[in-house]
């Protein structure tokens, strides 16, 4: 889950400093904000405005699952909205394909959402008097594509995500997770190059929301479009997102590989949250390692040549099962026949409590 | 403070000003009269011109496709009873004259209501003035109209159409304003413009809350049809107030029935009617 096979570096979302703020009183309260610095209590007592988002920037790469992870109130469901601009912000730039959102004419932004930018909804939101098919082939038929053209579109997008059978039902002959399903062919039907999912499983039983998530990963994936993920969960999260920005009180307080968010939490508040996550799959060899020089003081001429090789993207549940069948107590960590470091024993421990020996407090 | 020459005043300002009206506007009522009467004729030549039993068996179809089967065989029976009562002719008069009234609520309430939806400020100029309608004894409407319109088919129609115009304006603007947020955001997620908005998500939520305020409408329009007799009408509501200066006891209540049937009968094809289009075969 490293960056590196997140596809290319073109950013297709980049938020810049977002702010929103609800409420009547909500230009004098962004003005305030701006100009004195206020925080969400601050503007909730002086002017009863709620601020839903706080200073939120962001960039989502081509090719990229993007988390953002938050409790309800955090945020996360205006920050989407923010995207698309179904929400307008109260300050701050969305600059979504190279062009500004606040910038379009009404006719191109409504053209960017129907070409560009998918959305899926928590309550998925399916005409009730609509067969699957016609909700699927909702987005083209506003494009005004031709009805046997969308009609085939809608049905390919529907078998992606296994539903060719259900053609002719009706939303309310379907289960939680196949409504769902019909809600991403949906999406998926108009080809946009960004979805964005709004807490899209989190009604949905465990069993089938995992079973969702890794067909979600896989299908974005393999069609290469880019998603904006909101969810409250983090093993969600870290299932799904390349990257994961977690939000508090309407700001990003930590964006980041979920190995990078696990090993370095910002502040206590994402340490805590953290906290109960298995680290055995999402922490790898690259954040585990010694380096050589600190291996070489704790045993002096030791013959590196002789340890286990391992690739620096092992995870800890990997190493635990390669140090088990060493009959040395380190293992070697190599790229392309370079010696990165070296796993022990001890540093192996720290991983696994989630903590790296390279990191300030453990060095 | 003296309030009667207050009360004098204001009488004496109605008087003028309907006055003035029925001088001045003439040419308006004339048309207002044209278009209602114009309507009503051709909805009661299509009513009388065919035998009483196709009339009763067309009447049998339709239940039974939007009611059942039952519905279809009682309402037949019953509406062969309007005919042996030798109530035939006035029973057709008041369906054309409801059928009339009803149609002219719906062209104007049903804009205006999606209006009144869209903005809460005429929504709550409205309020008032639709409680108001509402409130006021249906006969009142009766005056202003014969004043302008004169005795017949035309004055009970237009205090009809005021009289049934309330609630499907009501209804149609809440039906309106429930659209379910979740599809409003549907709709802007996917780039609709207003127009699809309102035809592919408004409309379609709000349907069965407007044909609600048809089904009101039609039942408004009825009971007023019926008081309407007293303006010279025509069709049940005149025979029955014909018999009540009579005392004739038997034939107020052979034209009640007959409207209690009629009534029966448009009140549940059209309550199914609403049901359907948000079923399973919409």
């Amino acid at each position: 889950m490293s960056v590196a096979n997140a596809g290319t570096d073109e950013v297709l979302i980049d938020c810049q400093s977002l702010f929103k703020v609800f409420g009547d009183k909500s230009e004098a309260a962004m003005k305030a904000i701006t100009e004195r610095g206020l925080g969400k209590k601050d503007v909730l007592r002086d002017f009863s405005c709620v601020l839903g988002v706080s200073n939120a920037s962001l960039k989502v790469r081509r090719g990229e699952i993007f988390c953002i992870m938050g409790l309800s109130g955090s945020g996360k469901s205006t920050l989407i909205r923010l995207l698309n601009k179904l929400i307008t912000p109260s300050s701050g730039k969305v600059i979504v394909k190279g062009r500004d959102l606040s910038a379009l004419s009404a006719v191109e932004l409504r053209q960017m959402r129907a070409k560009n930018i998918g959305m899926v909804f928590q309550n998925v939101a399916l005409l009730p008097h609509r067969t699957v098919l016609e909700n699927a082939a909702f987005g083209l038929e506003v494009q005004g594509v031709a009805k046997t053209e969308r009609n085939r579109t809608a049905t390919e997008a529907l078998e992606k995500v296994g539903l060719g059978d259900w053609l002719t039902r009706y939303p309310r002959e379907l289960s939680g997770g196949m409504q769902q399903r019909v809600g991403l062919a949906r999406a998926l039907a108009s080809d946009p190059e960004i979805i964005l999912m709004d807490e899209p499983f989190s009604a949905l039983d465990p069993l089938i929301r995992r079973q969702l998530q890794d067909e979600f990963r896989e299908l974005t994936k393999s069609l290469g479009k880019s998603a904006v993920f909101i969810t409250h969960d983090l093993d969600e999260a870290i299932r799904i997102g390349d990257r994961i920005a977690i939000m508090k009180d309407g700001a990003i307080i930590q964006t980041g590989t979920a190995e990078h968010i696990i090993l370095n939490p910002a502040d206590d508040y994402v340490a805590e949250f953290v906290a109960g996550i298995s680290r055995l799959h999402l922490i790898k060899a690259h954040s585990v390692m010694v380096s050589l020089a600190d291996y070489e003081k704790i045993r002096p001429g030791a013959d590196l040549g002789t340890l286990i090789h391992t690739s620096p993207s092992a995870d800890i549940d990997e190493l635990i099962t390669l140090m088990i069948r060493s009959d040395q107590d380190a293992l070697a960590v190599r790229e392309n026949d370079r010696l990165l470091g070296v796993v022990t024993p001890r540093s192996l421990l720290l991983g696994v409590k989630g903590e790296s020996p390279n990191h300030p407090a453990h060095a | 403070m003296d309030m009667s020459a207050f009360t004098d005043a204001f009488d004496a300002w109605t008087d003028s000003a309907l006055e003035w009206l029925s001088e001045n506007g003439e040419f308006l009522f004339e048309y207002i009269r044209w278009l209602l009467e114009g309507l009503y004729d051709a909805i009661l030549w299509l009513l009388e011109m065919p035998p009483f039993y196709v009339v009763v068996l067309i009447t049998m179809l339709i239940g039974w496709r939007l009611v059942g089967l039952w519905f279809a065989l009682i309402g037949g029976v019953a509406l062969s009873l309007c005919f042996s009562m030798g109530l035939w002719s006035e029973t057709m008069s008041t369906l054309a004259l409801v059928l009339t009234a009803t149609s002219f609520a719906l062209v104007i309430g049903i804009p205006v209501g999606v209006a009144a939806g869209f903005f809460t400020r005429l929504d709550r100029f409205m309020e008032p003035a639709l409680d108001l309608i509402q409130t006021l004894p249906p006969y009142i409407y009766l005056l202003p109209a014969i004043a302008l319109l004169g005795y017949g088919p035309a004055t009970a129609l237009v205090a009809t159409v005021i009289v049934a115009m309330p609630p499907v304006i009501r209804l149609t603007s809440l039906g309106i304003r429930m659209t379910p947020n979740e599809f409003l955001e549907l709709g802007q997620a996917s780039g609709m413009t207003p127009i699809q908005m309102f035809f592919k998500i408004r409309l379609p939520f709000a349907l069965p809350s407007i044909m609600a305020g048809i089904n009101q409408s039609l039942m408004m329009a009825f009971g007023m049809v019926v008081i309407a007799g007293i303006v010279g009408s025509g069709g049940l509501g005149e025979t029955i107030y014909g018999s009540i200066r009579t005392l004739d006891i038997a034939t107020s209540i052979n034209a009640a029935i007959a409207i209690v049937v009629l009534t029966m009968i448009l009140d549940r094809i059209t309550q199914s009617a609403g049901r359907m289009r948000n079923g399973r075969k919409a």
